[in-house]
């Protein structure tokens, strides 16, 4: 029995939504950005440019008009419909706010507007490596989670995950990778043909095969698409199935995200998530209604350590760290 | 004398000299007694000695500790008598008769040291006619602010130095005599120690006048900042938990859930409503009572049918009247078994509570502190008789400690938080304590 080589391609594709503030220079900005990011940078990153080149341009003279202006921009950011990138608007939201966060930590911190907005402009400008250099001390603070001989499951496609396992791989150490095959898109393949290329033996494995496998695996690793204020995470379609059975095989479960994912959000339960994220009609296929849910969240007490570019968090330093940034 | 603190609470469960959540004592008491704990008993008795001084010590003690006992006796303001049939098990906290006029005693005092709100005051918390953490706080600072407004100078002494040394003296017999008359709440613990806070920092050269009003308005903002609008915003957060066709269990009467259920109905979420009731307070009927009057669906059942409609319930909303910095919750006694048939069901159980109403003690269990109620209140047909039964006595508790383990969610004024960040919450912002 072979796994098919081509997965079914996705049953649903987002529909072409009428973008009414096309116009607007900020969605501009963000869908130029979208186009031309070749180097797999995070979303958050396109945002952030986004919303700097708009404040810089700006001739609001007061903090209250920038930040009003930039709450339109995250409400405009918001409605763009990026093929593929669905999955992303958490991200979105989050580092929009993160932003307009640091607006008023700015603004409490310097009295002056101008002092302030060219602070902020340089803040949004530095963003960009800032982003990049984070997945890197990611992957360096979760080197010594490795060792030779270990066998890693991964969930998903992350580019932070490919980061940490390539950067072990790199330091010469020899592990084997899981990947879940993850349909309906498969991006389990696009996981395990990059580990393939950075030298990992990689497998490619059935999704219901999870349990099948738990006790042979080490310790399980996925990436996030938000990481909630309890500590738990929102992330592909199987990330909840998957912390389960690794929690009922006493396997640990690393979630690898960058902090600007954090997000305020605290769903009670793996349906609870935001419209983005929620499963969406059913799709009628051959006469019967296929269900297609994107994402799930994972409560915190599956999770054991969450590897982040603040250090190695337990999923309560989550809200630890929200706190002193909302502060 | 944060970190001291932290220390008694946590040595608290064998010392001698156990640190209580419910207390209102200055941070130098609590220093005291927990340099108790670690000190050799000689000394203990000494600090110990310190505390009792103190004036706001009636929990600290043990009181099945006769010689702290008689110490004690010479200190406080009115004396009650002692209940008669205590449980083995509880005979460390206090319980009293009921008096047939509390009052009576301290119109013998020679020095008539309390003023008359907190005289009325004492009395309305004696019988239970003020219930509530928000509500008692809300009375005990207001008849503050009036013992303030009314403090007269004595000639040549009206500077606010002045008043930081007098006003600190006047409150101590006052808050004794509210404990006497019914345990402080975690609440009231910490209004009070941020009162002493501010009282310690008033300007000593500031006319005593502009010192007096600049007290007055501080505590009202204190009211308003850490209940009114806190309460208003923990409505906003918790209605926006609630969906349309959610069935919400609520248990007792809590200030904070019934504003969170007035929202979501404002707002017109589809929702109904499970109060579950307990005896002997029947606090629950209340609660049914105003959102029957919005008109929320409800359903009355008491405790013992929980089980039964558990597997209806999409989420449970509690209230607290502290939390502990494990993140134990200090309730209404019967929220615990709530909160664990809930857990068992796998439906999330939010807990709403005000952030200045977390503690930075920790508890493992209902018995080191609580408070006993009067145990005639469990009486009935069959009981009436129950003092001339040996060996029989009745157990009235009124908190208990939810578990950690059982709280999914805890909605404050700062958002949804988990409930192992009540310790960052008070590290963020309780500066103003220790300032």
């Amino acid at each position: 029995i072979q796994l098919t080589a081509a997965c079914r391609p996705p049953l649903l594709k987002m529909p072409p939504k009428q973008d009414r503030d096309s116009g607007s220079q900020v969605v501009q900005d963000f869908k130029e950005w979208l186009e031309k990011n070749d180097k797999g940078q995070a979303i958050a990153v396109g945002a952030i440019n986004a919303l700097t080149k708009l404040i810089k341009t700006s001739d609001a003279s007061t903090i209250m008009e920038l930040e009003i202006v930039l709450k339109n921009a995250q409400e405009q950011l918001q409605r763009v419909s990026f093929d593929g990138q669905r999955s992303k608007m958490i991200q979105l939201t989050a580092a929009c706010e993160l932003f307009a966060r640091h607006v008023t930590r700015t603004n409490m911190d310097i009295g002056d507007f101008n002092v302030c907005k060219s602070r902020i402009i340089e803040r949004g400008e530095g963003f960009a490596q800032q982003a990049d250099y984070a997945r890197d001390v990611i992957a360096k603070h979760a080197l010594p989670f490795f060792r030779d001989g270990m066998s890693i499951l991964i969930h998903g496609y992350s580019n932070v995950v490919l980061n940490v396992l390539s950067t072990a791989a790199r330091a010469g150490i020899r592990f084997k990778a899981i990947c879940t095959e993850g349909r309906p898109d498969c991006d389990g393949r696009k996981t395990a043909e990059a580990l393939q290329a950075a030298g990992v033996p990689t497998e490619l494995l059935l999704d219901p095969a999870v349990a099948y496998i738990m006790r042979e695996v080490d310790l399980v690793l996925t990436g996030a698409q938000g990481v909630c204020e309890s500590g738990g995470i929102i992330n592909k379609i199987g990330t909840y199935q998957v912390s389960v059975l690794a929690k009922e095989a006493q396997k640990p479960l690393y979630v690898a995200a960058e902090s600007y994912k954090f997000c305020r959000l605290y769903p009670l339960s793996p349906t609870d998530l935001p419209d983005a994220e929620k499963e969406p009609a059913p799709v009628v296929t051959d006469g019967i209604k296929v269900r297609l849910p994107p994402s799930d969240f994972t409560p915190p007490h599956h999770i054991s350590l969450l590897l982040t570019d603040l250090g190695i968090l337990t999923p309560s330093a989550v809200s630890d760290e929200l706190i002193k940034l909302y502060y | 004398a944060q970190g001291a603190v932290r220390g008694g609470g946590g040595g608290g469960g064998g010392g001698s000299a156990p640190a209580a959540p419910k207390s209102g004592g200055a941070g130098a008491v609590a220093a005291a007694v927990a340099a108790a704990v670690n000190k050799p008993s000689g000394d203990a008795k000494e600090l110990a000695k310190e505390g009792i001084k103190s004036g706001s010590a009636g929990i600290r003690l043990h009181y099945d500790d006769p010689k702290a006992m008689a110490k004690a006796k010479k200190h406080q303001v009115v004396q009650r008598t002692e209940g008669q049939r205590k449980v083995a098990w509880f005979s460390h906290l206090p319980q009293y008769e009921r008096e047939a006029s509390l009052s009576s005693q301290l119109a013998q005092r020679a020095d008539n040291d309390i003023h008359p709100e907190v005289l009325k005051l004492g009395l309305k918390f004696a019988d239970w006619l003020i219930v509530g953490g928000n509500r008692r706080t809300v009375a005990m600072l207001e008849a503050f602010a009036q013992v303030v407004r009314d403090y007269m100078p004595a000639k040549d002494h009206d500077t606010g130095a002045d008043l930081t040394r007098h006003l600190d003296a006047r409150f101590k017999p006052m808050i004794s005599y509210l404990v006497a008359c019914r345990p402080l709440s975690v609440g009231m613990g910490n209004a009070i120690r941020w009162l002493k806070a501010k009282i310690a920092h008033i300007p000593p050269t500031q006319n005593i006048q502009e010192a007096k009003d600049g007290l007055c308005a501080h505590m009202e903002g204190y009211i308003y900042e850490h209940i009114d609008l806190a309460d208003r915003i923990i409505s906003g957060h918790g209605a926006s938990k609630l969906r349309d066709d959610d069935v919400v269990l609520v248990y007792a009467r809590s200030s904070a859930v019934e504003s969170v259920l007035l929202r979501a109905q404002a707002d017109g979420t589809r929702f109904r409503v499970i109060v579950v009731d307990s005896r002997p307070k029947l606090e629950g009927k209340q609660l049914l009572k105003r959102l029957h009057a919005v008109g929320v669906d409800c359903t009355y059942i008491m405790i013992n049918a929980l089980s039964y409609v558990m597997k209806e319930v999409t989420k449970v909303f509690l209230g607290a009247s502290g939390m502990l910095s494990n993140g134990h919750v200090i309730s209404r006694v019967g929220t615990a078994t709530v909160a664990m048939m809930a857990h068992t069901s796998k439906v999330p159980v939010l807990v709403c509570c005000e952030t200045y109403k977390f503690s930075e003690k920790v508890l493992l269990d209902s018995i080191c502190t609580n408070e006993l109620g009067d145990p005639d209140e469990l009486q009935s047909r069959e009981l009436s008789e129950w003092r001339d039964v040996a060996d029989m006595k009745l157990l009235n508790l009124v908190y208990d400690l939810t578990p950690i383990d059982f709280v999914t969610l805890v909605i404050t004024e700062l958002g949804n938080l988990p409930p192992t960040s009540v310790p960052v919450v008070i590290r963020e912002y309780r500066k103003e304590v220790t300032l």
